[in-house]
């Protein structure tokens, strides 16, 4: 548990980075400080590790102050990740990872094994240990930089932006990551950063910093995007909250439609009979596996031969599915938004069609969570 | 062309005679080589010896930085000549005569590349090796006098250089190596093959010492990026965008075939 106690950091010119915090980071959870440049969150992350000393207040690390600890001692014990990775440009990816381990003693082999280790549970290649950081791509990079930060199995992380500075895919892919580690290692993560979406992926909790280095919000994401506390807060956030709080609902628990399903197979005059049962304006055409195959427009199927194949047609392309036990609300909205009928696939992990959801049945689902 | 021919051949032949002439120690060709070479390796040697950790020291206390940098330009300033001369009384003709004005040379042009390596390193780095919890000096030691190597090996070539050529200045106090070829056999008996002679090996000398360095640059540093060769290979290996800062595509070629098979979709 981290605790900031009226941390403040007022500099000689009287600008204030950050103006007494006071905040509570639990333990074995990821609390992200999120706000605009120049709010104090890197500032108060680096408190922890005293690379930023308060200039009044204290931070204390399971309840003892860290200015009772002497601060490379301190420091080894607390992971770090940094924007850029800031890896050792003469240290092979091997050697970096085991940095802290050999700062702490631990004899040459077991370090380089415990890297090796670390390398995998990050998702690098065996191959990449005696490499450079300069023949990696920047989210390959970063990747050492957690494995770094890990090295010695500290109880606390901190990541200073550590993936700003790669692209949006690489970026997903890498929060994916931290996720999925997250949920293993149970560490206590203290991430900054000023994007607020990554913030509501990645964080327990969230603490949103103003302008001045005030403390704007402190809560869960969910809260965060349904009751923003002042007016700063709401247009940080930015004007879609309201579906992107959709992201918290689960897609298991909406009603799918089967009858409008057609198989490739039948036949024009067969398919009308099952569409004119279920009364919808449009059919979802799938093949043997249950894999879509594209949209039949009602009223055009009335016009063409009875006797024709339905895979022989042209179908309207379905754009993209949801997965029902995966994604959320909001991404069986975005398909739904997105498609031409107007209406959601919903497929299983193997990209199976389970059923359909029009835009009038994601309404109603919607209202009944808000 | 005949007469340029005959004049290169009666260089070599003055060369080979005079190459070492057995009981004439003083006066061979391949005697003033080795000293050139001792005096100029001694004096790069010391030179940067002292700079190593003057450049330290100042990049750790900052504000020394200033008032040496001066202080040692200003020894600069002081024709060499002049410094062999005051030399003289300290340590008459001995070899010192000529390494300590040397010496301070070297430390002159090494000094700078010295503070700018160490500085160089980039902030993100410095941060985290001082969150992995590096003290002040074992940082300076283990990661940015490393980082530096290139900067320093790069004033080390333009200082040995610079030293090679000025040992022949002391050959006015005695000593000089290949400089004795050209002043006292060549310049006072108005005879031009001594004088080809030391040039030729004084450019050779330099040269090889350059290649030394290079070649030390390569074994110490592997880790520096070869820049040009990189661009060359990244262009023609067409790599997806996240990949495309990646890779050394010649070192693992099965690398982005590796990378791309989706069980960590975000590699690519």
């Amino acid at each position: 548990m981290i605790t900031f106690e009226g941390a403040a950091k007022h500099y000689p010119d009287g600008t204030v980075a950050v103006a007494g915090l006071d905040l509570t980071v639990e333990s074995g959870r990821t609390t992200v400080f999120v706000g605009p440049s120049g709010s104090g969150k890197t500032t108060s992350l680096r408190m922890v590790n005293r690379m930023v000393a308060p200039t009044s207040g204290t931070v204390l690390v399971d309840g003892e102050d860290v200015r009772s600890q002497d601060p490379a001692r301190l420091r080894r014990s607390i992971g770090y990740v940094i924007q850029q990775a800031g890896l050792f440009p003469h240290r092979t990816v091997r050697d970096n990872i085991a940095t802290v381990p050999l700062l702490l003693g631990w004899g040459r082999s077991r370090a380089r094994a415990r890297a090796a280790e670390l390398m995998e549970s990050v998702g690098l290649e065996p191959s990449q240990a005696k490499r450079y950081p300069h023949q990696l791509s920047g989210g390959q990079q970063q990747r050492v930089g957690v494995a770094r930060a890990l090295a010695a199995d500290p109880p606390i992380l901190l990541m200073d932006e550590p993936f700003s500075a790669v692209d949006p895919v690489v970026r997903t892919g890498l929060q994916d990551e931290l996720l999925r580690l997250q949920a293993e290692l149970r560490k206590t993560v203290l991430f900054v950063t000023h994007d607020i979406d990554e913030a509501i992926r990645i964080g327990d909790r969230i603490a949103v910093f103003g302008p001045g280095g005030e403390l704007a919000q402190y809560d869960t994401p969910e809260r965060l995007l349904t009751h923003p506390v002042d007016d700063f807060v709401e247009s940080f956030i930015g004007y879609d909250r309201g579906v992107r709080r959709l992201a918290f609902f689960p897609a298991n628990e909406l009603a799918l439609r089967e009858d409008v399903l057609l198989d490739d197979q039948d036949t024009v005059e067969r398919a009308l009979n099952t569409v004119d049962t279920a009364g919808q304006p449009w059919a979802l055409v799938v093949d043997a596996q249950r894999m879509p195959l594209g949209w039949v427009d009602v009223d055009r199927l009335r016009h063409e031969p009875s006797g024709l194949e339905l895979g022989r047609l042209t179908l309207t392309a379905y754009g993209h599915t949801f997965d029902v036990e995966r994604d959320s609300l909001r991404a069986a909205l975005d398909a739904a938004v997105l498609s031409p009928a107007g209406r959601a696939v919903g497929v299983d992990p193997d990209g199976r069609v389970l059923g359909v959801v029009s835009q009038a049945d994601l309404g109603n689902a919607i209202w009944s969570v808000s | 062309m005949n007469a340029v021919w005959d004049w290169i051949s009666a260089v070599a032949d003055w060369a080979a005679a005079n190459w070492n002439p057995p009981g004439d120690q003083e006066r061979g060709v391949w005697p003033r080589l080795v000293e050139h070479a001792r005096l100029a390796y001694l004096s790069i040697l010391i030179g940067l010896a002292a700079a190593l950790p003057l450049g330290l020291a100042c990049v750790r206390w900052t504000r020394l930085y200033p008032p040496v940098l001066t202080g040692v330009n200003v020894l600069y300033a002081v024709p060499s000549i002049a410094l062999f001369f005051l030399m003289l009384p300290y340590t008459g003709f001995s070899d010192w005569t000529a390494i300590v004005p040397l010496a301070l040379y070297t430390l002159v042009i090494l000094l700078p590349n010295v503070v700018d390596g160490l500085r160089q390193v980039p902030d993100h780095v410095r941060q985290a090796a001082v969150a992995m919890g590096f003290g002040p000096l074992r940082r300076l030691l283990t990661v940015e006098t490393p980082v530096a190597v290139p900067v320093i090996i790069a004033g080390l070539r333009v200082a040995s250089v610079a030293t090679i050529s000025m040992v022949s200045v002391a050959s006015l106090v005695g000593l000089g190596g290949l400089g004795q070829l050209i002043l006292s056999e060549g310049f006072r008996r108005q005879f031009d093959a001594p004088i080809v002679v030391g040039i030729v090996l004084t450019v050779v000398l330099a040269f090889v010492t350059d290649a030394l360095l290079v070649l030390s640059q390569r074994l110490l540093t592997p880790w520096v990026r070869r820049d040009g060769r990189r661009r060359k290979r990244k262009q023609r290996a067409a790599v997806p965008a996240g990949e495309a800062a990646a890779v050394d595509a010649g070192a693992d070629p099965t690398q982005s075939a590796e990378t791309g098979n989706g069980a960590h979709p975000w590699m690519s």
